[in-house]
Order: C-alpha cells, then structure tokens, then sequence
C-alpha cells in the first residue's frame, strides 16, 4: 500500500492543483471531452512503446480502455444526478423520502465507482514495472487531469 | 489510484453538491416575489444555504490537503488516510442534509405557483 501511495503521489499532486483551477477555461481549442480523449489516446501510445511483452502490454491497454469508459460512465451519471436533483426540487411536493432515497443511490453508485476504478488502477500499477510506471507516469497524470477536467466541464 | 480516489472524492461525495444550485436562485426570488417579509425571509435562507455550500468547500479543500500531507510522510499511514476519507464522506453527508432541511425551509416561504417559477426545472 505505502509503494502505492509513493508511486502515484506524483499524480495526486498533479490532481490537487486540477482542483485549484476548476472552472478556469481550457487554454487549448479541445473540449474537454475531446482533450480527455487525446489524453487516453497518448497514454496508450505510451503504453505501446514502454511495455515490450505483448500479453502484458494488452493487459494494460484493456485496463486503460476500462478505465477510461468508467470515467465516460461518471460524467453521464452525474449530470443524471444534477438532472434528477432539479427535477426534484422543482417539484412542489415532492418529500423528503424522495430526496433521501436520491441520496441513498447517490451513495450506492459513489461506492461502486470509487471501487471499480480503484481496482482497475491497481490492476495497471501490478501490470507494469516500476521502470514502465514511471516511463508512463506523465502521460498518466495528464490522462487523469482531463478526465478531471472533463467532469468540472459539466 | 489517488487520483481516482481524489475523483472520487470531488465528484463522487454528495456527486458536486447537487442541491447547492438552489442557492443561486436569489436573483429569481426577487424577480417572482413581491417585496415583503416573506420575500425576505426566502432570501435570508438562501444566503443560509449559500453559506453552507461555501462551508462544504471549504471541506473539500481541507479534506484535499490533509490528504496530500498524509501522503508526504515517508510512512504514510492507510489508516490515517482512510479517517481523512471517512471524515470528508461524513461532512459530505451532514451538507446533504442540511441543504434538505434548508431547502424546506425555504419552500415554507414561498407558495406553489412562485416556486415553480423560481424552479422550473430542467429542460
């Protein structure tokens, strides 16, 4: 776990300053969707020229793909949730049962995807090498950001 | 996996605060409703509820650093970290409910017809 944490600090830093400029505008002409998409699209270049083996280099791929739907997937959902948050409140009767049960499976869906993509970045920590994970750590880090930023554009 | 643990923590807990926007109605408010103390205990509460949005923010950008200096220590602690995650999941919780609650608070100010026009839902 603490080889983990180390590994990707790097990341987590890159992250936390995302997080300062949320809501500034992309200086590039790329919509955040497409900037996201480029961004995997350059990770799994990466990937392809770092990882020499075939099995463990399309072990990688598959794991980038996955992760890049499970973010594709987040963004739909939480702008599902804005959705359901307004039609709720814009209903005069609705209860308070009705915004709990929303939380409720708010809550569900927070957790499934907190562990679906947890799992899926340490199935790619174990695939590589350390070598390989620090050869691939930038265009990682620029992948994560855009899905950041992607997700801050809705 | 910090990062998706980040994601999750900034889109995920409370999914961006989702009842925060109701905060963003004053502006609505003063258009719809007459000028009288109903008008202006509505306002009152939306400055409540924008107060505590400000508050989860705050939240966030707490829970983010403590994170990060959790992180920095040469040993750093899974279980120190996960408190920090359990701590911020909490708070994320109590806003919900506050924003719940102050969301009721501010319906008993305003009557049906101009609460549909000051919310009138998505498009």
């Amino acid at each position: 776990m603490q080889q983990v944490i180390c590994e990707w600090k790097t990341v987590f830093l890159f992250a936390v300053i995302a997080i300062s400029c949320a809501g500034c505008a992309s200086k590039d002409d790329l919509s955040p969707v497409e900037a996201q998409r480029q961004a995997f699209e350059d990770l799994r270049s990466e990937i392809r020229e770092v990882i020499d083996e075939p099995a463990r280099e399309s072990e990688a791929l598959a794991l980038v793909d996955a992760l890049s739907e499970d973010f594709h997937t987040l963004r739909e959902k939480i702008s599902e949730r804005r959705q359901r948050a307004r039609e709720l409140n814009a209903d005069y009767d609705s209860t308070r049962a009705d915004f709990e049960s929303f939380f409720d499976r708010v809550d569900e869906e927070i957790k499934s995807n907190k562990r679906r993509v947890s799992e899926k970045q340490r199935a790619l920590f174990a695939v590589t090498t350390p070598n390989e994970r620090s050869a691939i750590s930038k265009a990682h880090t620029k992948a994560m950001d855009a899905a950041i930023r992607s997700i801050q554009s809705i | 996996m910090l990062t998706a643990l980040l994601i999750s923590m900034l889109f995920g807990g409370g999914s961006t605060a989702v009842l925060g926007y109701i905060a963003d109605a004053e502006d609505r408010v003063k258009i719809v409703m007459v000028k009288d103390e109903r008008r202006r205990e509505a306002l009152g509460t939306l400055k409540a509820m924008k107060k505590r949005t400000n508050a989860r923010s705050k939240l966030v950008r707490r829970s983010a650093k403590s994170l990060n200096k959790a992180l920095a220590q040469d040993k750093a602690n899974a279980a120190d970290i996960d408190a920090i995650w359990d701590g911020y999941f909490a708070g994320i919780d109590q806003y919900d409910h506050d924003m719940l609650d102050l969301r009721y608070k501010l319906k008993e100010h305003i009557n049906r017809e101009d609460w549909h026009e000051i919310f009138p839902g998505p498009e």
